[in-house]
């Protein structure tokens, strides 16, 4: 469990099915700051049309490794393809279909929150000049701050800056939105609002990289996910598999416990009791061959089902996979939660 | 599976939407950028404080001019203003050109790239995406029209005061000989020209250091620096080889335009001058810009 890749579907899936095409891709990354090493070997795979998770404690190098995506950053070695166009060199033909909110959102002061819209738009090369005033309420309406928008900016609260950097990223259709952390600073109310606008754009076929380190969040949105640990993916891949590639886990209730485990022990089948029955570990022997054992035997069984890992425990396996990483990943989990007290 | 087989199908499901590079129009992103730095209340504010400067010495001089009999020979700089309307502006650019001006430069080149990388406002513009030659062109394209807006500010507010408390009668030049109205007001803005170039000199400059730094007012203390540097560095007798070099030396020609005939030469000099510290400026700004990390 130590090495990256033994969790879940590191690889991409070599299977009869063609790879989907990717919308972004990133292979051998590496981004070395002075002499610290921020992000290194990252082989990331944004499959198109997909809501995919980054996840990661603080410092695990999401942030650097989505700038490198969007071409602000040069890597130091590794290549990046963004939406089929290499970076840097292809940022101008990339780009343009892209909509990002990096670092949390950046607007000045002293402008309003329309015409900081403005403002961006004016940059937007598949934006006419003409449609602008439209794009700009459109873009304001969709996350909610139609009513704000004449106040300037130095006026809005954390969540309605938020919510003005998410309206900058949707001022075009986009074929990729790229989200840093989009839930920061957001009441409750904001979240689901936030979730939405993600769901919305997967539903139009718009491709979703959301960053975040709050696991029901992604848990909640994502099609796909990857772990970022230490500056390196630990694992990628369809939600659904990692959690179940994880711990592939049988739980069996049964009111007779004792007999349950003695007939698939004998069986050759590693159990032991769980909850109101019984759980049976899944390597090896597949969930019909358990409940023939366990029916053979005449144990009664009321309820058999598959253990799903919640992405919290998946996430806590692969980054505190070596004792002495845990206390680094607990410390980032309380300056997180430090963090989100200040708020 | 293997990398190539990824970069397939990458390009077989892939067909770019847009066929070739595109960017926004230039004019409107230079129009969006004169409007964003022309509406910032620090610019709005410090041109307000530029045109006080003709009105404060034309009032100086008056009221100095009133309280005592002129002493004959004392034909300074400043007391010629009290019986010729038309110098106010250029001394008044003279004035600013010593330091404010530059100041108003430097603060604005500060704000065009320092400041916006603070604003985290210099990202989105690099997504969004404007190339990053574009960008230094645009950024330089709005520092250079707040310095012209702040010179012209001066010239205007100098011209209306001088001719409202003076007169219209011409001007009266250094020589003693008299020029017309519409001649004065080209003198003037040849000075006017001639300051904003000198400004843009040291707003290149600015905006190179401004491409180095996150932190704007890091701009303003080079620049400040730079300018007393340059102050001791040309008075100081035995560095006087070093003269030709210093921007700041040719800044005293600013008053040429008050003789008649108008000598050429210092004005002239300044020009290259300033065009030599205007290209390195750029330069150095460019290379950055290109290869920083955003």
């Amino acid at each position: 469990m130590t090495t990256p890749g033994t969790i879940g579907v590191a690889e991409p899936q070599a299977s009869a099915t063609p790879a989907p095409p990717l919308a972004a891709r990133t292979r051998g990354l590496r981004k070395v700051y002075r002499k610290t090493v921020a992000v290194d070997r990252v082989d990331l795979d944004v499959p198109q049309g997909a809501v995919l998770g980054m996840l990661g404690p603080n410092g695990s190098g999401k942030t650097t490794t989505i700038r490198m995506l969007l071409g602000l950053v040069r890597p130091t070695t590794g290549t990046v393809e963004l939406l089929g166009h290499p970076l840097p060199d292809g940022a101008a033909r990339a780009l343009p279909q892209v909509g990002a909110l990096v670092e949390g959102p950046g607007f000045h002061p002293f402008l309003s929150g329309r015409d900081n819209l403005r403002r961006c738009a004016a940059a937007e090369p598949l934006l006419a000049t003409g449609s602008i005033s439209t794009a700009v309420d459109d873009a304001l309406e969709r996350v909610g701050l139609a009513d704000a928008a004449n106040r300037t900016y130095r006026g809005y609260s954390l969540g309605m800056k938020q919510r003005l950097g998410l309206a900058a990223a949707l001022l075009v259709p986009r074929r990729l939105v790229v989200l840093d952390e989009p839930t920061n600073g957001l009441d409750p109310a904001g979240t689901r609002e936030v979730r939405q606008v993600i769901a919305d754009l997967h539903r139009g076929g718009t491709t979703v990289l959301v960053s975040s380190h709050l696991l029901a969040e992604v848990e909640a949105t994502c099609t796909h996910v990857a772990v970022l640990h230490r500056g390196t993916v630990v694992a990628q891949g369809e939600l659904a598999d990692l959690l179940e590639a994880s711990t592939p886990a049988l739980l069996v209730s049964t009111p007779d416990v004792d007999r349950a485990v003695e007939a698939l022990r004998a069986g050759g089948i590693s159990t032991r009791p769980w909850e109101g029955g019984v759980r049976v570990e899944l390597t090896g022997t597949a969930a019909p061959a358990v409940l023939e054992v366990l029916v053979r035997a005449g144990v009664a069984v009321h309820e058999a089902r598959r253990q799903r890992t919640g992405l919290e425990e998946l996430f806590t396996q692969l980054t505190e996979a070596d004792p002495g990483e845990s206390e680094t990943f607990a410390g980032a989990r309380d300056s997180l939660d430090v963090e989100e007290a200040l708020r | 599976m293997t990398v190539a087989t990824d970069t397939a199908a990458v390009a077989a499901g892939d067909t770019p939407a847009t066929p070739r590079a595109v960017q926004a129009p230039l004019g409107r992103m230079l129009w969006s950028e004169v409007t964003w730095v022309l509406r910032r209340p620090r610019t709005i504010v410090s041109l307000a404080l530029l045109g006080l400067v003709p009105i404060v010495v034309a009032i100086g001089v008056l009221v100095a001019d009133r309280g005592q009999a002129r002493a004959p020979g004392s034909d300074g700089v400043f007391t010629s203003i009290a019986g010729n309307g038309l110098m106010l502006p250029v001394i008044a650019l003279s004035v600013c050109l010593a330091l404010l001006l530059p100041l108003v430069g430097a603060m604005s080149a500060a704000d065009a790239l320092a400041g916006e990388a603070a604003h985290g406002t210099l990202r989105a513009l690099l997504i969004a995406p404007v190339s990053r030659v574009r960008l230094v062109g645009i950024k330089a394209f709005g520092v250079a029209a707040v310095v012209l807006t702040a010179a012209t500010v001066i010239a205007v507010v100098g011209v209306v005061t001088g001719l409202v408390l003076v007169g219209s009668h011409g001007m009266v030049t250094f020589s003693g000989t008299s020029v017309s109205l519409g001649s004065a007001l080209v003198r003037v803005l040849v000075a006017t020209l001639w300051a904003t170039v000198q400004v843009w000199a040291v707003a290149a400059v600015a905006l190179a250091v401004s491409a180095f730094t996150e932190h704007p007012l890091v701009v303003m203390a080079v620049t400040l620096a730079g300018a007393i540097v340059f102050g001791v560095l040309s008075s100081i007798p035995s560095l006087d080889w070093l003269q030709p070099f210093l921007l700041t030396e040719g800044w005293p020609s600013i008053l040429d335009v008050l003789r008649d005939p108008m000598p050429t030469t210092g004005l002239l000099d300044g020009v290259w001058r300033a065009g030599c510290y205007l290209l390195i400026g750029l330069s150095v700004t460019l290379a950055r810009v290109v290869t920083k990390d955003g």
